[in-house]
């Protein structure tokens, strides 16, 4: 058998082969300390450039670059106010919310346009330029549990994980109209929002379990996270007198 | 949809991958972000010259590249792009540990040379193939290859890597 030359290395670390020749470096690896221990590393130095890079995805995109994406000012204030006032012809393109990074930027937006009340009460706050869960909300995802369900908590809890960067993520739904879904992670600071989104409000008010049906933005963003298992009710019993941390 | 549009809702989707890209070339966080918003812009700018047909992520990702060239150009290429101790602060949390490997690598990828620096980011952080690298870069794929090796000498003579 011919020798493992280093490109034919490389591109075996970097999945360019094709099963044949990929194959036949597996063989090789078998028989061959030093080729494995080269793999190994060059896999190491991979893993850890992602590890290193990769939570970028999972920030907060500064306001100042989604604004230059808004097509207007704020024109997709309109699906979170559930058309209150807003004339329809400024309610464009509803697909915009399928995209993880249109939720974030329009998020931004309507935070910068100082919304995010409910019924009076604020469920948003900024700090350091980054949403935050404030009032009802906030105290929901502190003491909720998913697994005693509240039929008559404005807030609903979902899904409680632990999120690739460590941090507790929970998914949430705010019932009362106009209805919102999102996520929330456990930081420093307190409970960040990376997606806060305009939500289906529950059929009939019915108990259901709140993570079922979530937007699609918020699902994609908790898609964007979850590594591992989601919590089950001793997990989440426990995390939360661990103070989600 | 006019094209404008297309680009621009594009970019939305795009934005937290372009943001790793930029972090990848840039390091800083500052800069990285200040890149970004030249691509933005340029991008958006050029709306007109995206063919829906063209893969958008590419599309923009050449653009950051050359954006990134363009400002090591004017910064001056003698110059360091980015004082080390401060590169690649991407992530708050976490122990010790993980902090000081993430400085030591922030420093690694400091001290390579642009033109491996951007095939690291393009390959080895965003995870695009050889062949779409070559394209982007506008290199044979040979050449993407050898540059990806030498950098990752570099990175794992700098990182000491066991394994």
């Amino acid at each position: 058998m011919n020798p493992i030359d280093d490109d034919t290395l490389q591109a075996y670390v970097d999945g360019e082969l094709d099963a044949t020749a990929r194959a036949r470096v597996d063989a090789a690896l078998v028989q061959d300390d030093v080729l494995a221990r080269r793999v190994r590393q060059a896999r190491a130095l991979r893993a850890q450039l992602r590890a290193a890079f990769d939570p970028v995805l999972d920030e907060l995109v500064p306001a100042r670059l989604s604004a230059l994406l808004q097509p207007r000012a704020v024109p997709t204030v309109a699906p979170l106010e559930g058309g209150r006032g807003e004339p329809a012809a400024r309610r464009r393109a509803p697909r915009r919310w399928l995209l993880p990074g249109a939720a974030l930027a329009a998020s931004v937006a309507l935070l910068a346009a100082g919304l995010w009340w409910h019924a009076g009460n604020e469920l948003v706050r900024m700090r350091n330029g980054e949403p935050y869960a404030a009032g009802v909300l906030g105290r929901a995802l502190d003491q909720s549990l998913a697994s005693e369900p509240d039929a008559h908590a404005t807030v609903a809890i979902g899904l409680t994980f632990r999120a690739a960067n460590g941090y507790i993520c929970r998914s949430f739904t705010v019932r009362t109209p106009p209805a919102r879904a999102g996520l929330a992670c456990h930081a420093a600071a307190g409970w960040a929002l990376p997606v806060l989104v305009p939500a289906a409000p529950p059929e009939g008010g019915e108990l259901r379990q709140a993570a079922s049906g979530l937007p699609p933005a918020v699902q994609a963003v908790i898609d964007a996270r979850l590594r591992g298992e989601v919590f089950d009710a001793q997990q989440e019993r426990a995390a939360r007198a661990a103070g989600w941390r | 949809m006019h094209s404008s549009d297309a680009v621009r809702e594009g970019l939305i989707a795009l934005l937290p991958r372009l943001r790793r890209l930029a972090r990848a070339l840039a390091g800083q966080v500052a800069d990285a972000d200040d890149l970004v918003q030249v691509v933005l812009e340029r991008a958006l700018a050029r709306s007109a010259q995206w063919r829906p047909d063209a893969a958008l992520d590419k599309w923009v990702f050449a653009i950051a590249r050359n954006a990134w060239r363009d400002e090591l150009r004017a910064r001056g290429r003698a110059q360091h792009l980015f004082a080390p101790e401060e590169a690649g602060v991407t992530v708050a949390d976490g122990s010790d540990a993980r902090h000081a490997r993430q400085m030591e690598l922030a420093q690694a990828l400091a001290m390579l040379p642009p033109d491996h620096r951007e095939v690291v980011a393009l390959v080895l952080v965003e995870g695009l193939s050889y062949d779409e690298a070559a394209a982007l870069l506008e290199v044979p794929v040979g050449t993407v290859t050898s540059r990806l090796a030498r950098a990752r000498a570099t990175l794992q003579a700098h990182l000491g890597n066991d394994a």
